[in-house]
């Protein structure tokens, strides 16, 4: 693997992460981190539909008409979501139940449609769909951390198995989406603390 | 070639259509009998919970053909009826080829007046005991709410209930299926067979006391509303066939009973010679 594409990879999972850098996608991290299994199972929705739709759009962009290319984006995005909502209804009945609209939901996810036109318009198939995978696990990552928190303060479980005692009180409001935007804060701080150059003046 | 010429955007946007379209009918049909197994088990599991048969938090560790052989162990029977309270068809219970009434929406069209309603009754033993499952539906604020209630063998007594929805407002109108002392309200409680309100769901609390009425969730004012008529319109259906569950029959007058018409007929002792002349300790003349 070449050192371009290793940035690819890894870019997107810490240094230029598209949920605490990028600022994108934060409506959904809200709101299904309430459990770490859901938690997980949207971020391999996400890099699925990021990873194909950037590599479906890499394949064909020399031949998208410029004026329409948005729409021909969208097109090839709602059908990997609706594709991953079938199967998940097939395989996953009681989590696409739990997970609900936000399945659907990411097409609106902006890390989607903005790697596609800032990524894959302008680059081959493989580095596309590296990106894509990339930035659908640097999305899912934050996703999963946001959720273990959640998870284990909020029901004093993990993925449903007890691990805190029973002395233990669930807080409630860590259940609450306010509590998930306060850790993706505090995830933030940390990043930045790690990483000065991303500190503003 | 020119990318950017009308002709060129016309042709390639319908191509690329008709491709996604393509694909996404392929998978649809190749996963429909999957997710059909999975909307059938679900349904199957939301009777069983309603008829108390397994605890909420068994159920979600229970698989499909988990489900499925718990549902063939514990049904008795299972038939639908017609708008008479008589019986037109068993429904096949054998674990391989269950067979549900799936149809509500349409059976509810029937209730309200389109045609001949078939109303499924799905009878399950529990510990020797009879229990009826019936179901409900309706709309709520949203979209359909739907639910099923499930009686005792004389179907005087409601021994539990569950209710889902296919899109109210989480935390309001959802409640209905996610707050599990909404349910539970339901335990304990009796319809009544006589009057034109057969059960209410009551905004601002039901009376202390009341038999017929639950209290309604604050805040989903229109939900509530939705699942108190898709009661009312479904068990006014069943009326014959509760009626003669409780061994009474509507003609013969136990409605003179009053009230407390539970004292008389509700016992189904009472059997056909129950002529409504109730005495004034409100037993059934013999």
């Amino acid at each position: 693997m070449n050192k371009d594409l290793k940035n690819t990879l890894l870019n997107p999972i810490f240094k230029g992460n598209p949920i605490t850098v990028l600022v994108l996608g934060i409506c959904s991290s809200l709101a299904v981190t309430v459990q770490l299994k859901g938690a997980l199972v949207m971020a391999l929705s996400v890099i699925v539909v990021t990873g194909l739709s950037s590599l479906v759009v890499s394949l064909i962009r020399n031949t998208i008409p410029n004026r329409v290319r948005i729409i021909v984006q969208l097109v090839v995005v709602a059908l990997m979501v609706i594709v991953v909502d079938q199967v998940l209804k097939a395989y996953a009945y009681s989590i696409d139940k739990q997970l609900s609209v936000y399945i659907g939901l990411i097409i609106t996810n902006c890390i989607v449609m903005g790697r596609i036109e800032a990524f894959a318009l302008g680059n081959k198939p493989w580095p596309s769909f590296i990106d894509g995978v990339a930035n659908g696990a640097g999305y899912g990552l934050i996703l999963v951390i946001v959720a273990f928190f959640r998870e284990l303060l909020g029901s004093g479980t993990l993925l449903g198995f007890q691990v805190l005692p029973d002395s233990y009180v669930p807080n409630n409001l860590v259940i609450l989406p306010p509590m998930a935007l306060i850790l993706l804060g505090c995830i933030v701080w940390v990043q930045r603390a790690i990483q000065k150059d991303l500190q503003e003046k | 070639m020119n990318t950017n010429s009308n002709t060129y955007t016309v042709i390639y946007t319908t191509i690329i259509v008709v491709i996604v379209a393509a694909v996404l009918a392929f998978v649809a049909m190749t996963l429909k009998p999957l997710q059909d197994a999975n909307v059938k088990a679900e349904t199957i599991s939301q009777m069983l919970s309603a008829a108390q048969l397994v605890n909420d938090s068994d159920l979600q560790k229970m698989d499909n053909r988990a489900v499925l052989s718990k549902y063939s162990e514990s049904v008795r029977t299972a038939f639908l009826i017609n708008s008479k309270g008589a019986k037109v068809r068993e429904l096949n219970t054998e674990e391989g080829s269950i067979e549900l009434a799936d149809n509500l929406k349409e059976q509810n069209y029937n209730i309200k007046g389109a045609g001949e309603p078939n109303l499924p009754v799905y009878v399950f033993d529990k510990a020797g005991e009879e229990i009826y499952v019936l179901p409900v539906y309706g709309a709520g604020l949203w979209g359909p709410v739907w639910g099923y209630i499930a009686f005792n063998a004389d179907c005087s007594k409601i021994v539990g209930a569950y209710f889902d929805h296919s899109g109210e407002t989480p935390g309001l109108g959802a409640k209905i299926k996610d707050e599990p002392s909404f349910r539970e309200q339901f335990a304990g409680k009796s319809v009544d067979v006589t009057g034109t309100k057969l059960f209410s769901i009551v905004k601002g609390g039901a009376p202390e006391g009341a038999t017929g009425a639950v209290d309604a969730i604050a805040g989903a004012t229109m939900t509530c509303k939705g699942l108190d008529a898709a009661i009312n319109t479904w068990l006014s259906a069943y009326k014959p066939f509760l009626a003669t569950q409780m061994g009474a029959s509507l003609s013969q007058g136990c409605g003179s009973c009053g009230e407390n018409s539970g004292d008389c007929c509700g016992g189904g002792d009472c059997g056909g010679s129950c002529n409504g002349s109730c005495g004034g300790n409100h037993q059934c003349n013999r």
